[in-house]
C-alpha cells in the first residue's frame, strides 16, 4: 500500500510549502541534464576548435620560496599575454590560450594534487614547478594521465632519467651545470692567476640542493679536479639561522665558497659571513638561485656585490629577451627577467609552439609536436630548444653572472661569463664584505 | 676538536636561547594559569616582527624602540582573544581546545600573508651588521641585545608575578581556580590579563628578531613546536623552567652541528624532549616555579 496518493494532504502540503514536488523537480532536473549533454560538454570532445586552450601553471607561489614562484607564475603569463595579444594559436582559428594557477606550496604531494586537479578541469598541457622534487611527482602523474608536461624550471637529473614520453625540460639539467661550473672556475684561475685549494660547499637540504651539492662534489672527486673539499653543510629548506653553520665553515678556512641556496638562506648567509667575519676569496656558485633575484639584490646592497654565480641566464644582447623584460618591467616595476622568470615565459612559449604545428589539443599530436621543437625565439642564453629522446633541451647552457656595482639597482646583475655574451668583466678575488664601506 | 669553533657555537647558542626562552615564557604561562596550550603562539610572534617592521619601514622606528609598541598591541590582541574565544573553551576537552587554537593559529598565519604577502623580508636596521670581536670569538651585536633584553623582560615578568598584587592572583587563580572565584576573583578578566601578558611576551620576542633573520609569514609552527619544546624540559607552567629550558636548548642546537648535519638540529631538540618526557615527565622545573 503506498502511504501516500496524488490528493493526498501530506503531498499537497508539500508542494504549497516548497513550490516543488518531487515529480517536478525529476522533470525538471532531466531536461537540464539533456540540455548539458547537448550543449555542456567541452568544445574539444565536439571536435570543433577550441576557443580557448587551458594551460596548467604550477609555481611554489606560498611556502618557502615565494618570491621565485610569484616571478615565475609572471614569467609564465608574460608569454600568455604576449600570444593572445598577436593573435593566440592561428592554426587553431586563433584560439586564446588560458592559464590555469596552481601553486604546489613547495611541496611534492600539493604539487601532484594541483595537477591532478588542472587536468580535469581541462588543461592539454602542464609547466612548472621550478623545485624538482615537485617536478618529479608531477612528471609521474604526467605520464599516467598522458598529459604533456613543460618543465620551465628544475634541474635534477633523476626527473627525466626515467625516459618519460610526456616529460620536456627547457631548463639546465644538473650534469650540465657541473661541466660549464668547472669550465667557469678552470678559466677563473688561469685568468686571475689565483689559487684556489679549499673549497667549501653548502646546500639547502631539498631535493634540488641535495642533488646539486652532491653532484658537484661528486664533479670535483671524479674528475680529480685540484681542489679539496674542505667542508660540506647541508641544512633544511627555509632555516631561519645561520650562525652556527658559518662558524663550522669559518674554522675551515676556505679559499672559496661554493653555496646551492636560495633566497631566504642566500641572504642568512651573507650576513653572518660579514658578522662574523669570514674570509674568502668569493662566493662562486655551482648554479642556484638566492644569489640574483631583485629582491637580494636590493635587500643586501653591498653586501650582494662580486658573488659569481653559474646559472642559465637570459642573454642580453638578444632582442627577445629585450622586449620582454621591457614588458615585464613595466608590469612589474623593480622587477626583471632572470633565470627563473625568464625560463617560465620560454617555458610556455615553447607550448605555444608546438600548438601551432599540432594545430590540435590531442596529447599524441601535441607530443609529438614538442619532440619535433626546435625553438629559436627564445630570450635565454644557448641555441634553439630542441629536446633529446629524454625530453632534455640539449641546448640549455649556463652563464657565469655577477653582482656587480651600478646606481641601478635593476642593472647590476651582469653576464660576465662567457665572453661572447658578456656584459662586463668580472672581479675576482672580491672585496672583502666589511671593506665596502 | 677546535675548541674555538665550540666556544663560538655555544655562546651563540646561549644568546639564541635568551629569545627562545621569551617566547617559551609566554607559553608556559599561559599554560601554567589557564591549562591551555597556545598552538598560535608561533604565528603570534611572526605577526609581531611583522608589526615591528612595519614601524620600521613607515615611521622609521628602529625594532628596540618599537619593542614596547608591539608588546602592548599584542597585549591587546592577547586579551581580546582570551576575552573572546579562548575562555569559552576552558572546560572543554583538549582535544577541542587544540582545534580552536590551531585555527587561530591558521587565522594569524594568513591574516600575516594577506597583509605582508609571502616574501623573506630583512629591512636594514641600525644595528643588524654589528659585531664585536673578544680573541677569536665573534660576538653578534642584535643577538646579545635581544639576549639581555629576553631576559631583563623573563625577569620583570616573574617578578610582577611573585610581588604584585595581580601577579598574585593570577597565581591564586592558577593555583585554585574555584578557590578564587569564590573569594569573588574576576577570574575572564585575569585570564585574559594573563593571555595578554603571554602575548605581549612573544611580541617583544618577535620585535627582538627582526634585527636578527629574514622575516616570512610561514614561519611561525616552528617556533610554536620548539616553544613547546622548551616548556616540556623546563616542566609545563614553570616559568624558571622556561627560562633555563631556552638556553638549554638553545645551546644543545647550536652545538648539536658540529656532530650533526646541519639539517638535523632539530633532532637534537626533539631528542631532548623524549628524553626528558621518558625519564622526568614533570621536566626539570616542573611542580616548582
Amino acid at each position: 500500500m503506498k502511504p501516500f496518493q496524488e490528493g493526498d494532504t501530506m503531498e499537497k502540503e508539500k508542494k504549497e510549502i516548497s513550490g516543488i514536488s518531487r515529480r517536478n523537480f525529476l522533470k525538471a532536473t532531466a531536461a537540464v541534464g539533456a540540455a548539458a549533454t547537448i550543449t555542456g560538454f567541452p568544445a574539444v570532445l565536439r571536435g570543433a576548435a577550441p576557443k580557448e586552450i587551458l594551460i596548467g601553471s604550477i609555481q611554489p607561489v606560498t611556502g618557502p620560496l615565494p618570491d621565485i614562484g610569484i616571478a615565475m607564475q609572471r614569467g609564465n603569463r608574460l608569454a600568455i599575454d604576449e600570444i593572445n595579444a598577436r593573435g593566440g594559436i592561428k592554426s587553431m582559428g586563433g584560439a586564446k590560450l588560458k592559464l590555469l594557477l596552481g601553486d604546489c606550496e613547495a611541496k611534492e604531494e600539493v604539487g601532484r594534487i594541483v595537477a591532478e586537479r588542472q587536468i580535469k578541469e581541462g588543461a592539454v598541457c602542464l609547466v612548472g614547478p621550478f623545485l624538482s622534487g615537485v617536478a618529479m611527482a608531477i612528471a609521474t602523474l604526467a605520464e599516467q594521465r598522458n598529459v604533456p608536461f613543460v618543465i620551465d624550471v628544475a634541474a635534477l637529473d633523476a626527473i627525466t632519467a626515467k625516459g618519460y614520453k610526456n616529460v620536456f625540460r627547457c631548463f639546465t639539467k644538473t650534469e650540465y651545470f657541473m661541466s660549464s661550473m668547472s669550465r667557469y672556475l678552470d678559466q677563473i684561475i688561469r685568468e686571475k692567476k689565483v689559487s684556489i685549494k679549499r673549497i667549501a660547499v653548502t646546500n639547502a637540504g631539498d631535493a634540488f640542493g641535495r642533488g646539486q651539492g652532491a653532484a658537484f662534489i661528486k664533479y670535483v672527486k671524479d674528475k680529480k679536479l685540484s681542489f679539496e673539499i674542505v667542508e660540506h653543510i647541508e641544512y633544511p629548506l627555509g632555516v631561519k639561522d645561520l650562525s652556527a653553520e658559518v662558524a663550522k665553515l669559518k674554522a675551515a678556512k676556505p679559499d672559496l665558497l661554493c653555496p646551492v641556496s636560495r633566497p631566504g638562506d642566500a641572504k642568512l648567509l651573507i650576513r653572518e659571513m660579514y658578522k662574523q667575519r669570514m674570509e674568502v676569496m668569493g662566493i662562486i656558485s655551482p648554479g642556484s638561485p638566492g644569489w640574483y633575484e631583485p629582491e637580494f639584490v636590493k635587500d643586501m646592497d653591498k653586501l650582494a656585490y662580486y658573488v659569481l654565480d653559474n646559472v642559465p641566464w637570459v642573454n642580453p644582447k638578444s632582442k627577445k629577451f629585450q622586449e620582454a623584460n621591457a614588458r615585464f618591467e613595466k608590469q612589474y616595476p623593480g622587477k626583471y627577467l632572470d633565470t627563473n622568470s625568464g625560463y617560465a615565459y620560454t617555458g610556455v612559449l615553447v607550448i605555444a609552439d608546438a600548438l601551432e604545428r599540432a594545430k590540435s589539443t590531442d596529447p599524441e599530436a601535441l607530443r609529438e609536436a614538442l619532440r619535433k621543437t626546435s625553438f629559436k625565439d627564445h630570450p635565454m642564453v644557448g641555441g634553439p630548444v630542441i629536446f633529446d629522446e629524454k625530453g632534455d633541451n640539449i641546448n640549455a647552457a649556463t652563464a657565469m653572472v655577477q653582482v656587480l656595482p651600478d646606481p641601478n639597482v635593476d642593472d647590476r646583475v651582469k653576464v660576465v661569463l662567457p665572453k661572447e655574451s658578456a656584459q662586463a668583466s668580472y672581479v675576482f678575488p672580491w672585496k672583502q664584505l666589511w671593506d665596502r664601506g | 676538536m677546535n675548541i674555538d669553533l665550540v666556544l663560538q657555537l655555544a655562546v651563540q647558542g646561549f644568546l639564541m636561547g635568551g629569545v627562545y626562552s621569551l617566547i617559551a615564557l609566554g607559553l608556559s604561562l599561559i599554560f601554567g594559569v589557564m591549562r591551555v596550550i597556545n598552538f598560535a603562539h608561533g604565528e603570534m610572534m611572526v605577526f609581531a616582527m611583522f608589526l615591528s617592521i612595519t614601524f620600521l619601514q613607515g615611521f622609521g622606528l628602529d625594532p628596540y624602540i618599537s619593542l614596547p609598541i608591539c608588546a602592548v598591541l599584542m597585549f591587546g590582541i592577547g586579551y581580546g582573544l582570551q576575552r573572546v574565544f579562548v575562555n569559552r573553551i576552558l572546560d572543554l576537552p583538549e582535544a577541542m581546545q587544540v582545534l580552536v587554537l590551531v585555527g587561530l593559529g591558521i587565522i594569524f598565519e594568513n591574516g600575516t600573508l594577506m597583509i605582508w604577502g609571502g616574501s623573506d623580508i630583512s629591512p636594514a636596521t641600525s644595528l643588524a651588521l654589528s659585531s664585536l670581536r673578544l680573541g677569536n670569538l665573534t660576538i653578534d651585536v642584535p643577538r646579545l641585545i635581544a639576549f639581555v633584553l629576553a631576559i631583563l623582560i623573563t625577569l620583570i615578568v616573574m617578578v610582577f608575578l611573585k610581588k604584585s598584587t595581580l601577579g598574585k592572583s593570577i597565581r591564586a587563580a592558577a593555583d585554585n581556580r574555584f578557590g578564587s572565584l569564590i573569594i569573588g576573583t574576576h577570574i575572564n578578566r585575569l585570564y585574559g590579563i594573563c593571555f595578554g601578558i603571554g602575548a605581549a611576551c612573544v611580541g617583544a620576542a618577535g620585535a627582538l628578531l627582526v634585527p636578527l633573520m629574514p622575516a616570512k609569514a610561514t614561519m611561525g609552527a616552528p617556533y610554536t613546536m620548539i616553544s613547546f619544546v622548551i616548556v616540556i624540559l623546563g616542566g609545563m607552567g614553570s616559568l624558571i623552567g622556561a627560562l633555563a629550558g631556552g638556553l638549554i636548548i638553545g645551546v644543545a642546537e647550536s652545538l648539536g652541528t658540529v656532530f650533526l648535519p646541519s639539517s638535523m638540529k632539530q633532532v637534537v631538540s626533539f631528542t631532548i624532549m623524549v628524553i626528558i618526557l621518558l625519564f622526568r615527565p614533570q621536566g626539570l622545573f616542573g611542580g616548582k616555579g
